[in-house]
């Protein structure tokens, strides 16, 4: 009798402590961060318009940049209709080329364009961008490149640059 | 001392185990206190990091907070996210809440999380922190419209802030302010006003125009405009009007006659030399292209069996124009678009009664549709009840909001003052049966989308968005959050710059009659479609202006939009020369600065070597029909550009103008003065374009640009 009464209590003192605990668990990880911010910017894919690629902040800021400098030369279509890649040798690459870009580093990607094509002993039909935009908008740009790239970039598995040699 | 019976033992025994059990409850759910979780957790991250120390240099198993009291932050966002400020975290494949933030010109330390994301600072759980709860209804605010938060103290327009740019941009354009109060939006251009309208267009035009404002979307959705599909959004919304709503306005509408318009007959002479001519309508095609109406008028023009819009966003769309105006009004409007619309964005031309003749017969014989009115049934005078009727709805639906028509002045506050809808709280927004989401973001959409969704009796039009249009509109009214709650944070508020350019003396009058702002951008404030003239006097020679005035060439080559043909007066080109070339210059760009006759042959010599061998300018610059299409054509720069301007600009192009794309260059002093003596050697002779064949050639032209 006596050794139910106390089972009994400790059933119910453990069954509050079970409920009091849980009462703090309520509503954790309810929230996946992804979700809650969602992408700030996306871009159609180059290659099929009807995907979406999502951008970050840094990527999107790139993609400003992209659209103010670079697609006159680096696309097929500009905001004011007609690319000038076609009038330049060596025909620049597409901004999303992922086989001629993925294998270049961040490194010489900054320095082609902070430098401009002659520094790096490639043709001086680029431009130097570093007095025009700042590191923060050259990363940006590098990013968006890398955000667009088809193939896709992956950062670890990244081939040998016929560049890597010449620095 | 008596002996405690069996029972009472028993029961002190087990209320022990349960106090104990209790009272053990409090540390037990502290130490497993959502925060505490994140914070053990950062320590394990780290440890699997190469750079463990750094990481925890700042780390203290306590909560963190960034407390900036006088702009009322509390935020506790950092106690989990704790690689905010770590450089190496930045990577995509950190977890959260572990990743820095991204790099942006505000220090978290110096400005807190929730000044630009919204959600609860000091709150310590992740739900809490993030989501609306009972106690807390400003959730974070979704990254795709974050923009919103920049606007809210930035009320410039800044460059990396495009959505919110763009959205503002059209609720200035879409004249949002008509009904609701807003900030920080540039004065709208209006409707046109209606008070003469019966003059312009039939009663059945204005019956078809208000059940199907040019805008048809059909059931997969897709917009067309008069039956063509097009990217612009015309700026009628369509209100939800009845049968009799609708034979009611047109009624009303077709009796306003206010002002007479200016009859003007065309010289007797001139008709009868012109009017049997065969070709009179195509050779009235020839001078609208070459007045360049296309550069803000589109017109649908079929080319191998697909339709496109081609031609500018300022003015409507033109191609069925015939089928709607009459004849008399069009000459009126054509010679004079003041007489008619106090407000218009239309230049005046000066016309001869040769162009006049032979484009308004263009207008009214080729650019019509005889099916435009078909659906429409014939409806007579109008009867004195429906005018009535008419004039009632025109003040209940709003229409004085956007088109003035004499003695029915705006309803003032038509409709909600929008200035803090971006700090409401989703209790005080109106659901109805609305299925979605209740949150501030999901309601604006709906409300922009299908007003009726959310409010059965809305008065508000409907509009047709494209997606992103409604994501910037969304962000631009989010940015709205009506007056800062604190003292310090109205100082944070970066206010808009007045308009500083209000040309004065003769040339204010030719600035009004050629409406230079509508394209141009002075300090600032004007048009976009055109550049910037607000430093044109320290660019261009004073010479080139008023021939450029008198006979506007394409510089751009990319450029299919061009400056239209005024037939601009001797005079008025001069003035505008003269005022352009004093007056509208940058201080430290003086033209005398830089004397042409000191250039010598040698450094000629040396700037075309530098220009075509060293920088290659040819990838971007056109000279003499070989180069790059990006730059203008330099092919007449010596008679076009100041030397003085060309040495700046090669100096550093951002600072003559902020968006140039032209980037700044290593030049040394030599290689700019070789480079400038140069490009003022560069000089081609212009003649002007009136012949049929020149137009014809640009016109295809265009057709291959485009």
């Amino acid at each position: 009798m006596r050794s139910k009464l106390m089972l009994i209590g400790l059933f119910v003192g453990s069954v509050l402590c079970v409920l009091a605990i849980s009462g703090c668990k309520r509503g954790a990880a309810a929230v996946s961060p992804e979700a809650a911010f969602g992408a700030y910017d996306t871009e159609p894919d180059w290659n099929d318009s009807t995907k979406l690629v999502n951008l970050g902040y840094q990527e999107s800021q790139g993609k400003r940049v992209f659209y103010l400098y670079c697609v006159w030369c680096h696309a097929d279509a500009t905001p004011a209709g007609p690319s000038n890649r076609s009038n330049l040798t060596p025909t620049p690459p597409l901004l999303n080329d992922g086989e001629k870009l993925n294998p270049e580093s961040d490194e010489f990607m900054q320095n082609i364009i902070t430098l401009g094509g002659s520094a790096l002993g490639k043709s001086a039909m680029m431009p130097p961008y570093g007095k025009t935009l700042s590191t923060q908008e050259i990363t940006a740009a590098i990013a968006f490149t890398r955000a667009i790239a088809q193939p896709p970039y992956e950062k670890k598995v990244r081939p040998e640059s016929p560049n890597a040699t010449k620095e | 001392m008596g002996k405690l019976s069996d029972k009472l033992r028993l029961t002190f025994a087990v209320s022990t185990v349960v106090c104990v059990l209790v009272l053990a409850i409090s540390p037990l759910k502290d130490f497993r206190a959502e925060w505490k979780h994140y914070k053990r957790w950062f320590v394990k991250y780290a440890q699997t990091r190469p750079d463990t120390k750094k990481l925890l240099a700042d780390y203290s198993p306590s909560i963190d907070q960034v407390w900036l009291p006088g702009m009322n932050v509390t935020d506790r966002c950092t106690t989990c996210h704790q690689g905010i400020t770590q450089l190496s975290l930045a990577d995509a494949s950190v977890p959260q809440p572990f990743r820095a933030h991204p790099p942006v010109p505000h220090n978290v330390r110096q400005w807190g999380c929730t000044i630009c994301h919204r959600g609860q600072g000091p709150a310590t759980e992740v739900a809490e922190a993030h989501e609306t709860t009972l106690a807390w209804e400003q959730p974070i605010l979704p990254a795709h419209f974050l923009e919103a938060s920049c606007g809210t103290c930035h009320q410039a327009i800044l460059k990396e802030t495009p959505q919110l740019a763009r959205g503002l941009e059209l609720l200035t354009h879409l004249n949002c302010q008509g009904c609701h109060k807003l900030n920080n939006l540039d004065r709208p251009t209006l409707g046109p006003d209606l008070s003469s309208v019966g003059y312009k267009v039939t009663r059945e035009w204005i019956y078809k125009w208000l059940k199907e404002p040019r805008t048809i979307l059909d059931k997969d959705g897709n917009v067309t405009v008069n039956g063509y599909e097009n990217e612009i959004e015309p700026r009628m919304p369509k209100f939800r009007l009845k049968e009799e709503e609708i034979r009611a306005l047109s009624a009303f509408l077709s009796i306003q006659k206010a002002r007479q318009i200016e009859k003007y007959s065309i010289s007797p002479s001139v008709l009868a030399a012109l009017s049997k001519k065969p070709d009179l309508v195509s050779q009235g095609e020839v001078r609208f292209r070459q007045m360049m109406c296309t550069t803000c008028h589109s017109l649908a023009v079929t080319r191998a069996g697909e339709t496109k819009m081609i031609g500018g966003e300022i003015g409507p769309e033109l191609t069925k124009v015939g089928s709607k105006v009459n004849e008399e009004w069009l000459i009126a409007w054509l010679r004079n678009p003041k007489s008619y619309l106090e407000h218009s964005n239309m230049p005046r031309y000066g016309w001869s009664d040769e162009d006049l003749y032979k484009v308004s017969q263009y207008v009214m014989n080729k650019l019509t549709d005889s099916d435009l009115l078909t659906n429409v049934p014939q409806l007579g005078a109008a009867t004195e009840e429906e005018t009535k009727t008419g004039k009632r709805l025109f003040a209940e639906k709003g229409c004085a909001s956007c088109h003035a028509l004499g003695g029915i002045a705006p309803q003032k506050d038509f409709g909600p003052d929008l200035t803090a809808l971006g700090a409401k709280n989703a209790s005080e927004l109106e659901f109805s049966k609305a299925k979605i989401e209740h949150n501030l973001v999901s309601y604006i959409q709906a409300k922009l989308q299908d007003p009726v969704s959310v409010n059965p009796a809305a008065r508000m039009p409907q509009y047709n968005w494209e997606q992103a249009d409604l994501d910037a509109v969304t962000a631009a009214l989010l940015s709205q959050r009506g007056p800062a709650p604190t003292s310090a944070l109205q100082h944070l508020v970066v206010s808009r710059p007045e308009p500083a350019f209000q040309p004065v003396g003769a040339f204010a009058q030719v600035y009004e009659r050629y409406k230079c702002y509508a394209c141009h951008r002075f300090n600032g404030y004007g048009g976009t479609l055109a550049p910037d003239l607000s430093y044109e006097g320290s660019r261009a020679q004073k010479k080139w202006i008023a021939d450029f005035l008198k006979n506007p060439q394409t510089i751009r080559p990319t450029l299919i939009l061009r400056m239209p043909q005024f037939n601009m007066s001797d005079q008025d080109a001069a003035i505008a020369a003269e005022y352009l070339s004093l007056a509208v210059q940058k201080p430290d760009v003086d033209p005398a600065s830089v004397d042409a006759r000191q250039f010598t042959p040698a450094m000629v010599s040396l700037g075309k070597q530098l220009y075509e061998v060293k920088y290659q300018c040819q990838s971007c610059h056109t000279i003499g029909g070989t180069g790059g299409y990006v730059g203008p054509n330099l092919n007449n720069a010596g008679n076009w550009l100041t030397p003085a301007w060309v040495e700046a600009w090669l100096r550093n192009p951002q600072a003559l103008q902020l968006n140039a794309i032209d980037p700044r260059r290593n030049f040394t002093e030599e290689e700019i003065r070789a480079l400038t003596a140069y490009l003022m050697t560069l000089k081609s002779d212009i003649k002007p374009q009136t012949s049929a064949s020149a137009a014809n050639a640009r016109l295809t032209g265009q057709g291959a640009g485009r």
